[in-house]
């Protein structure tokens, strides 16, 4: 209980500031990273047209995760974005169940990844919205309906990051506080693995797939 | 009669244990008591569900009550803090953290009644839905929780987080602040995301080939009702975390306060309003899977116009902890 919201932290100091690295989560999300990659080469390395179980699981995802993204952007951005969404997904979905296992914790528990990946899908959903629709269209975008409302509108875009990042941390962060003290009040008896099931397995899966859709969403609300 | 610091200090944590478990004792029982409700009223209509109905009925009231069990957790943590060592911001610090988890259950326990008790009629109507049903249920009412963990992270920050070297003097308004902020934020957000999860199950009763689109379009407008508690929860990790300078006077204290209170209070409207608008889009898709597309952009510009009045509350909190 007294470690609660401890963290392990390398300080190197550069240019009379500070860099602050977070031990844990930079291995935790090489682990997972590593994984990922891992499953891709089992996944792909003996292609077959009955395909074994671990290629059948790798085309579920691929292919679930592109008719998602082609619904909401169209088929030519889906072509080129469907690998981003897909790999957002199969890293966020492992990163939230990774704190089941003992000793690992979720990367996304730190409030940096998820700001992190958030900040991504905004500059790339920003993107696309210049590229698409030309700079004059995405800057009158802004000033509507009346231009007093610029401010507004910029805010409301921001706060967009915020909500995404922060729904992510809030809900992994706050499963793993519940099962760290329920387990505590408990001595561990019988309630850490129907917790571990709901906040890790359960609720990890869906942030992960809200997360991801999102993402596409706010995308596609930049396209249009 | 002079009373030391100690006493306060449980004065505020039995104040808070009380308010935590009273208030969040409110909520689920509404909840729980509007599924059992539906349960009746579905049994009385296809009595050879049954079954099926009692099970999802209890199933779906478990996970209404979880909002509760989150409020009784941190009237337990209070009742049995350790006071040898409290010092006088632990007064606000154990007042705030049962405020907070007190009010930030209500919503979250109303709130994810409605699915259980729509899935529940929805057995009725369409037997062979029922596992469908009840994985729609389960996702909805999952998501539901968000605000009340919202609140949760919070008041474990404010327990479990040494205070006692700020200043006292605007630091306890701020604690008392965020509290509010998250708790208050809650209330909203919960109960819309119920109102949209209830119209998901419905309909993909009513429709069953519906049912993927109807479960993808209730997370994303859960999601998005969701924004304003977010904006409450970031409202309270900025009252928490900043440091702000002593003073003696009165109004800097105020101000974060009132902060707390504005994004609290001005969360409540846009999490319900912004639930209205997904419910009946995802109604909807089920009596028109066609307009899948101009329903979710309908929608999303909808909820995005409900939720400015968020954003004032959100600029107004940030002038006055920032500006002001």
């Amino acid at each position: 209980m007294e470690n609660l919201g401890s963290v392990h932290q390398l300080i190197v100091p550069l240019f009379g500031h500070n860099m602050v690295f977070n031990l844990e989560v930079i291995v935790m999300t090489w682990l997972v990273i590593f994984f990922l990659l891992f499953f891709g080469y089992l996944a792909a390395r003996r292609k077959a047209r009955l395909p074994e179980p671990i290629q059948a699981t790798g085309e579920l995802f691929i292919s679930q995760l592109y008719s998602l993204t082609e619904d909401a952007l169209g088929e030519d951005l889906a072509k080129r974005y469907s690998p981003m969404i897909c790999g957002l997904f199969m890293f966020l979905l492992l990163s939230n169940w990774f704190g089941i296992f003992p000793l690992f914790e979720e990367p996304t528990k730190d409030l940096n990844t998820p700001l992190s990946l958030g900040l991504m899908g905004f500059f790339i959903a920003h993107y696309l919205g210049v590229k698409t629709k030309g700079i004059k269209k995405y800057t009158k975008a802004y000033f509507e309906p009346i231009f007093i409302m610029m401010p507004l509108n910029l805010i409301g875009e921001l706060a967009k990051v915020v909500s995404i990042s922060f729904r992510l941390f809030g809900n992994i962060m706050g499963g793993a506080i519940i099962i760290l003290v329920v387990s505590h009040l408990t001595y561990s008896i019988l309630f850490p693995p129907v917790l571990n099931a709901f906040f890790g397995l359960f609720v990890g899966t869906i942030q992960a797939f809200v997360f991801t859709m999102l993402t596409v969403v706010y995308i596609s609300v930049q396209v249009k | 009669m002079e009373i030391d610091i100690q006493t306060w200090a449980k004065v505020a944590a039995y104040t808070g244990a009380g308010i935590a478990m009273g208030c969040g004792a409110v909520g689920a029982a509404i909840g729980e008591g509007y599924t059992a409700a539906q349960a009746n009223f579905a049994i009385s209509r296809n009595p050879e569900a049954s079954g099926d109905i009692f099970k999802s009925m209890l199933v779906g009231q478990a996970i209404a009550e979880s909002a509760s069990i989150f409020a009784l957790v941190i009237a337990m943590i209070l009742l049995f803090s350790n006071f040898s060592g409290a010092t006088t911001i632990a007064i606000s610090t154990f007042l705030a953290a049962g405020l907070c988890m007190g009010l930030g259950a209500i919503g979250s326990g109303v709130g994810s009644g409605f699915p259980a008790g729509a899935a529940c009629v929805g057995m009725a109507r369409q037997p062979a839905m029922s596992g469908r049903l009840t994985t729609n249920m389960l996702i909805g009412s999952a998501v539901c929780q968000t605000p009340a963990i919202f609140a949760l992270v919070t008041s474990f920050i404010l327990l479990f987080t040494n205070f006692s070297d700020r200043p006292l003097s605007p630091t306890w308004a701020a604690i008392i602040g965020a509290g509010l902020a998250s708790g208050l934020g809650a209330v909203g957000s919960g109960l819309g995301g119920g109102l949209v999860a209830e119209t998901s199950c419905e309909g993909s009763a009513r429709h069953p080939d519906t049912a993927p689109a109807s479960t993808n379009l209730m997370l994303l407008g859960q999601a998005v009702t969701q924004t304003t508690a977010i904006y409450g929860l970031l409202i309270s990790f900025i009252l928490m975390f900043k440091q702000f300078p002593a003073s003696d006077s009165l109004a800097p204290a105020m101000a974060l306060l009132s902060a707390g209170l504005c994004m609290g209070i001005g969360a409540i409207g846009p999490g319900i309003g912004e639930g209205f608008t997904a419910r009946s889009a995802v109604q909807y898709i089920s009596r028109n899977p066609r307009a899948v597309a101009e329903l979710t952009r309908t929608m999303l510009v909808g909820q995005a116009v409900a939720e400015s009045t968020g954003i004032y509350a959100l600029v107004i909190s940030l002038v006055l902890i920032f500006v002001i």
